[in-house]
């Protein structure tokens, strides 16, 4: 169920301080309130996003849908020009959706702050203060994060997940291997990983006829490929599986030693469902882990 | 191991929702309103989110004659109208493949007969395997037949398992529901019977457990030290809605009082189970209603709705309604003091109420604390000062509220009463389960935890039947209330003799 918001009310400001931004959406909740039910800011989560230019766009589109689903404060860190003017500027907005059979609405809170300059060097000290306090934050990083280097790591410092999409990375299963190593710092979701649940669910109808697979023929992104084959050889303790692909822009069949598997029922979850379901885990996923390393050479 | 005894490795971490096993789903009196507007939705419902096996049967049985064709028709029709998710073909297309209807007495030998073949059919093309779960959404008047042909050809040709559910109300004294029991226990095993009370599978009264046992700051204060008092509401703006024969015979206490209304109580007294198995849980309500003490004839006070306005429309008296006799005693509100005599309870009262015609729409469970014992500024604060409150809110709004005073801002030290609210549809963006939906697939599963065992039911009704034969001495005037308000005078007196008032917000 998506509903567009009942109301938006933004406000903007160049080169502002963060205590500004907090002030502001202060503002905005209590102006919204003001003349009848109160509006509820029923926060469930706190959720970044790390979006260079390029992925500006695939970002704002999967925010679409999501905030109805999880009232939230959404924070999107957009890094400008490095040697540019060393500034913030910001675009605050309160969603507010109908509750059924409610006077009053339930809010949902985005924050877009174009980094400008030095201070996308630092985004972890400006999104700490904007984190609502004891819920959990999750960050989003579209394409393939810059293992080890700024600003990466101070933000997995500051949230509770880390949320990727595989099928943005361009070299795999390689960078896999550097994604497990961080494992032990911050639980992770994969989107690549939620698109190939209803091909395992189908996999796992097979049981005990797969038990001795030798070899999958995957017609699907390399991504979801490589997990799927990873998935297989650690749950079935079988590291010989064998994996060859034909890429595809979706998940569109498997072969199981030569014999295609069933098609699953059903469609396809949307972008924002997938994310939307992401967020709705929040402890450390075994199975995942295993598959990221049952995908390596 | 061999793969073929090992589990499945690849099940683990998918999520996968709990699907029962193929079966075959019997619905008795498949063309009444219930089947409707809740079984064949919440079937829909299940289907659409894939917990229904890809091998289930649905066999409508009723006195209507129809073909299976009609029948499906109108089943679709129905989930078009009452469904809470989308229409979609492919669901309806898959769930349709196995609907099969009977148009019988059930009475009658040889129409059970045909139930029992087309169950067969089911087994054999349908893959149902002989699992069945039979559905009496039936008056009480067809159980005996119903139940003893059902009864006495599963022992002619057991195989797979079988279950039942019996709707309420599950009899309408202690004797006849013991007779009821006794009844079904001549085929069935008290594992094979759920006893469905819908209030059970609703997401809010769940809730109630959750908010209980999941939340270290609510138990060490559910007591009798912290709580001056309880007040359940299940209020209607309804009338009867044609069920004028179901409603005089029963009226608002074997109608919601012996069921609903005892349930939301034994729920919110329980003591904590040592797990949420059915067993555990069923043994902790089962203490409460045996707790409970037999309110005196002053603690319960009974009305009837006189012609009122309800929500701007004028509605006419329950001795109007048709189907009503122009003399009715039956009573369409009942309230009552009750004590639940144990350690954790004693002196505190549930106020409890139900009824038909009342101002608004409302299932609430209110717990009311007891007041602050010194606040410091007590007289400056003046009538502001309340006693806080946590509210659960079981329909609608479905939710949870705590009132707390607050300083109003300004000069002084002015108190007024906020709520902190929580709503499910505000916190959860997604629709509630309905109820039904819940309770199916939880018989199906064979979990009977959110259904009612033979000695609750037992313990409901000793209470009703002593509260009854206390009614048998006098004849009330009625109509007592009007329409559209919130029940008889007594009922505002039961509490204000106690120096306390219903809530109204």
């Amino acid at each position: 169920m998506t509903l567009a918001p009942a109301h938006v009310d933004r406000w903007s400001g160049e080169d502002v301080s963060v205590a500004r931004v907090e002030a502001e959406l202060g503002e905005l909740r209590a102006a919204t309130g003001r003349g009848g039910a109160p509006d509820l800011r029923t926060s469930v989560l706190s959720h970044a996003a790390w979006v260079p230019p390029h992925w500006a766009e695939q970002a704002e589109a999967a925010l679409a849908g999501l905030e109805e689903r999880h009232p939230s404060r959404t924070i999107l860190l957009f890094p400008q020009d490095p040697d540019g003017r060393h500034a913030i500027d910001a675009e605050v907005s309160l969603h507010c959706f109908p509750i059924p059979d409610q006077e009053n609405r339930v809010c949902s809170e985005v924050v877009s702050l174009r980094l400008h300059g030095r201070k996308a060097e630092a985004p972890a000290s400006i999104l700490a203060p904007l984190l609502i306090p004891d819920l959990p934050a999750f960050l989003r990083w579209r394409g393939e994060p810059p293992w080890g280097e700024e600003p990466f790591p101070q933000l997995l410092g500051v949230v509770d997940r880390l949320i990727v999409d595989s099928t943005e990375w361009p070299a795999l299963p390689d960078s896999y291997a550097r994604f497990a190593e961080v494992f032990d710092d911050v639980a992770v979701s994969d989107i690549a990983w939620a698109r190939t649940s209803r091909w395992r669910r189908q996999l796992s109808s097979l049981w005990p006829g797969i038990a001795e697979v030798r070899h999958v023929h995957v017609r699907a992104t390399p991504a979801q490929a490589h997990l799927v084959a990873g998935w297989l050889r650690s749950r079935l303790e079988r590291p010989e599986i064998e994996l060859s692909i034909t890429p595809a822009d979706r998940f569109e069949g498997i072969d199981v030693d030569g014999e295609p598997a069933p098609f699953p029922p059903g469609d396809p979850p949307a972008p924002s469902d997938l994310l939307s379901d992401e967020l709705d885990q929040f402890g450390r996923d075994p199975i995942y882990e295993a598959a990221v390393r049952g995908s390596l050479p | 191991m061999t793969a073929q005894t090992q589990e499945n490795p690849l099940l683990e971490g998918l999520n996968v929702g709990r699907v029962p096993e193929p079966c075959a789903i019997v619905i008795f009196g498949a063309s009444g309103d219930l089947t409707r507007r809740k079984l064949f939705p919440a079937l829909y419902s299940l289907a659409y989110r894939r917990l229904l096996p890809d091998e289930v049967g649905i066999v409508g049985v009723a006195r209507t004659e129809q073909s299976t064709e009609e029948f499906v028709d109108a089943m679709k029709e129905a989930v078009k109208e009452f469904a809470r998710d989308p229409f979609r073909d492919d669901v309806w297309d898959l769930l349709a493949a196995g609907i099969r209807y009977v148009g019988t007495d059930f009475a009658n030998d040889p129409g059970m007969d045909e139930v029992m073949d087309v169950l067969s059919e089911l087994d054999e093309g349908h893959g149902t395997r002989g699992n069945r779960l039979f559905y009496l959404a039936v008056p009480p008047v067809a159980f005996e037949e119903i139940v003893c042909e059902l009864g006495e050809r599963r022992q002619r040709a057991a195989t797979g398992w079988v279950r039942v559910i019996v709707e309420k109300p599950f009899g309408r004294d202690l004797g006849s529901a013991q007779e009821l029991d006794e009844l079904l226990h001549r085929y069935f095993a008290e594992s094979e019977i759920f006893r469905i009370d819908h209030y059970l599978g609703k997401e809010t009264v769940q809730n109630l457990l959750a908010l209980r046992f999941a939340n270290g700051i609510f138990e060490p204060i559910w007591n009798r030290q912290f709580i001056d008092h309880v007040e359940i509401t299940v209020a209607e703006t309804m009338g009867i809605e044609g069920r004028a024969s179901f409603y005089e015979r029963a009226g608002a206490i074997r109608d919601i009082f012996q069921n609903h209304l005892l349930q939301l109580l034994a729920v919110t007294a329980m003591e904590p189970p040592v797990d949420f198995d059915a067993e555990s849980v069923r043994n902790e309500k089962v203490k409460v209603l045996r707790a409970l003490h037999t309110p005196g004839p002053k603690s319960v006070v009974r009305g009837q709705y006189g012609r009122g306005f309800v929500e701007g429309e004028e509605v006419p008296a329950y001795r109007e309604e048709p189907g009503v006799a122009p003399d009715s005693m039956t009573e369409t509100f009942v309230g009552a003091k009750l004590y639940v005599d144990n350690w954790r309870w004693a002196d505190t009262p549930f106020y409890v109420r139900a009824g038909k015609r009342l101002a608004r729409r409302e299932t609430t469970v209110a717990i009311q604390f007891h007041p602050a014992p010194h606040p410091p500024f007590a007289e400056l604060a003046g009538a502001g000062m309340q006693p806080n409150r946590l509210i659960v809110h079981v329909q609608p709004n479905e939710g949870v509220s705590l009132e707390i005073g607050a300083k109003v801002p300004g000069q002084g030290m002015q108190i007024r009463t906020v709520h902190m609210d929580f709503l499910y549809g505000g916190a959860f963006r997604q629709g509630l389960p309905e109820a039904y939906e819940r309770l199916i697939l939880d018989a199906l599963l064979g979990d009977a935890t959110l259904f009612t065992r033979t000695d609750e039911v037992e313990e409901q009704w000793k209470l009703v039947d002593a509260v009854v034969a206390a009614w048998q001495r006098d004849r009330p005037s009625f109509p007592n209330y009007q329409a559209g308000t919130w029940g008889p005078k007594a009922a505002e007196d039961l509490m204000r003799r106690d120096g306390r008032e219903w809530r109204r917000r």
